[in-house]
């Protein structure tokens, strides 16, 4: 069965509410930003419930009359609720926002938020550990090798653009040459375009150059007699980069 | 022929109590006795003695009291002599369901559960302290589970801001309501603070009339009646 990990007070209640619910006839919902583990969360206390997206009016509907219990994800998409009939049945719906509060109010008995993972920090450690352990395996990197204490993380989109974060600062450490290269190339082949594409593009090199020089070297005189240009250009570039 | 009838008084729905001079109850009936649960016999006593005809004799005023959830719309005073005066509260009506319960769709529940389950969503947005007083023994009985579970989220989400909160879930002994002709046990659920929210009373009473609870809502509490249907 999968394992739903949470330290977090406000979802061991949810938790705990659903499992006493579980075997009554009664509508839920779970209301939280994108890739907080929603669905994750009603798949692990319902594992065998089948499940539809409100994306799908027509199917949510047949389900609806097929089954006396159902997940129904994104419930959000919906284009018409008012419709639906929820009297004796065990529903669980996950949705990213509120919407029609009222309308929620209405069909709902249990309305449970589920919070970011900004407000979740042991949730995100133990996450962090969960995505490096895949993203070691998948990338074939020796997990023994790295310092993941220094990998910063993105929780802006939670789950999704933690997952990216660490995806992608691993496969930053397991970088040469020819891959910078290689990805420099792919971009600029999508983007090239238009009359100016030198002075657009030139960025992506100086860029990164002048602000991992500036940390490394500190002063700008320092740095400039390193990259073996003049103080004024160096400082014309930061200018123009604005590059604090 | 002599005619005796304190059997009737006795099982009158309506209370009736005689007291002495000196304020001691010297009968009560059935009714009478429920009653006490709620009121003190010295107010009780004084209301007697304030709406007292002038001279011996009885006298009916028509008037609002309320005790917990007992309504009186009159009152009869009377005394023959010196040393016993009766109080007699009439019962106000109460107001009729609207709807037909449509029991046969309801499924039988374990009140407790329900009401677990809807403290731990209250847990989940707020952080107040919660006495939860509960007579893990009730029977199960039928509810619409949904409405019920509404309901009790609207009334908890009433004392979102509220400190000491206290829930009792318990029988209410020698209470009945009817229900379609058959005489139904009452649960009682009742929440005490310091002090609630009422943007929602509306709404709580609408919850309550669809499944025939009675709902009592006062400044620092609300009591819901729950029929015990089997």
């Amino acid at each position: 069965m999968e394992t739903f990990f949470t330290t977090s007070d406000q979802i061991q209640h949810i938790i705990k509410s659903f499992n006493l619910t579980k075997t009554l006839f009664v509508s839920s919902i779970i209301i939280g930003e994108a890739h907080t583990g929603k669905k994750t969360l009603a798949r692990y206390l319902f594992p065998d419930t089948p499940l539809v997206s409100g994306i799908n009016d027509e199917e949510v509907k047949e389900a609806l009359e097929k089954y006396d219990e159902l997940i129904i994800a994104d419930f959000e998409k919906l284009s018409n609720p008012n419709s639906l009939n929820f009297n004796n049945k065990r529903i669980i719906a996950t949705a990213n926002y509120l919407g029609n509060a009222t309308l929620i109010d209405d069909l709902f008995a249990f309305i449970y938020t589920m919070p970011p993972l900004k407000d979740r920090p042991e949730d995100v450690n133990y996450l962090k550990t969960l995505f490096v352990r895949e993203a070691c395996s998948t990338l074939m990197i020796d997990e023994e090798t790295i310092d993941i204490s220094n990998i910063p993380l993105n929780l802006t989109m939670n789950n999704k653009s933690l997952k990216k974060s660490v995806f992608l600062d691993l496969v930053k450490l397991s970088m040469e040459t020819p891959e910078i290269e290689n990805i420099i190339y792919q971009y600029i082949l999508k983007h090239l375009d238009g009359n100016d594409g030198y002075r657009e593009h030139l960025g992506l090199y100086e860029r990164p150059l002048i602000k991992a020089g500036l940390k490394k070297y500190g002063s700008q005189l320092q740095l400039s007699q390193v990259l073996g240009i003049n103080r004024n250009t160096l400082r014309k570039k930061i200018y123009e980069h604005h590059i604090d | 022929m002599d005619i005796n009838f304190e059997s009737f008084v006795e099982w009158d729905n309506n209370p009736f109590i005689l007291f002495s001079s000196q304020g001691k109850i010297l009968y009560l009936n059935n009714a009478a006795e429920i009653l006490f649960g709620y009121v003190s016999k010295k107010e009780l006593y004084n209301i007697t003695l304030s709406y007292a005809p002038q001279n011996f004799g009885y006298k009916t005023t028509t008037l609002s009291l309320s005790y917990d959830s007992f309504i009186f719309y009159a009152i009869t005073v009377g005394y023959e002599n010196e040393e016993q005066i009766s109080l007699r509260l009439y019962n106000a009506p109460r107001i009729q369901a609207s709807q037909k319960l449509e029991t046969d769709k309801f499924i039988t529940t374990d009140i407790n559960i329900l009401l677990e389950a809807n403290i731990a969503l209250f847990q989940t947005k707020n952080k107040n302290i919660l006495n939860l007083l509960a007579d893990q023994d009730l029977p199960d009985f039928k509810i619409d589970q949904n409405n019920f579970s509404k309901l009790l989220r609207k009334t908890l989400d009433a004392f979102r801001a509220s400190d000491s909160i206290d829930i009792s879930l318990k029988l209410l002994i020698g209470q009945h309501v009817m229900i379609e002709n058959k005489r139904i046990s009452i649960v009682e659920l009742s929440i005490i603070a310091n002090g609630r929210y009422a943007d929602t009373d509306n709404e709580i009473r609408a919850l309550a009339d669809k499944s025939q609870i009675k709902c009592l809502l006062k400044e620092h509490m609300i009591k819901l009646e729950v029929p015990l249907v089997q």
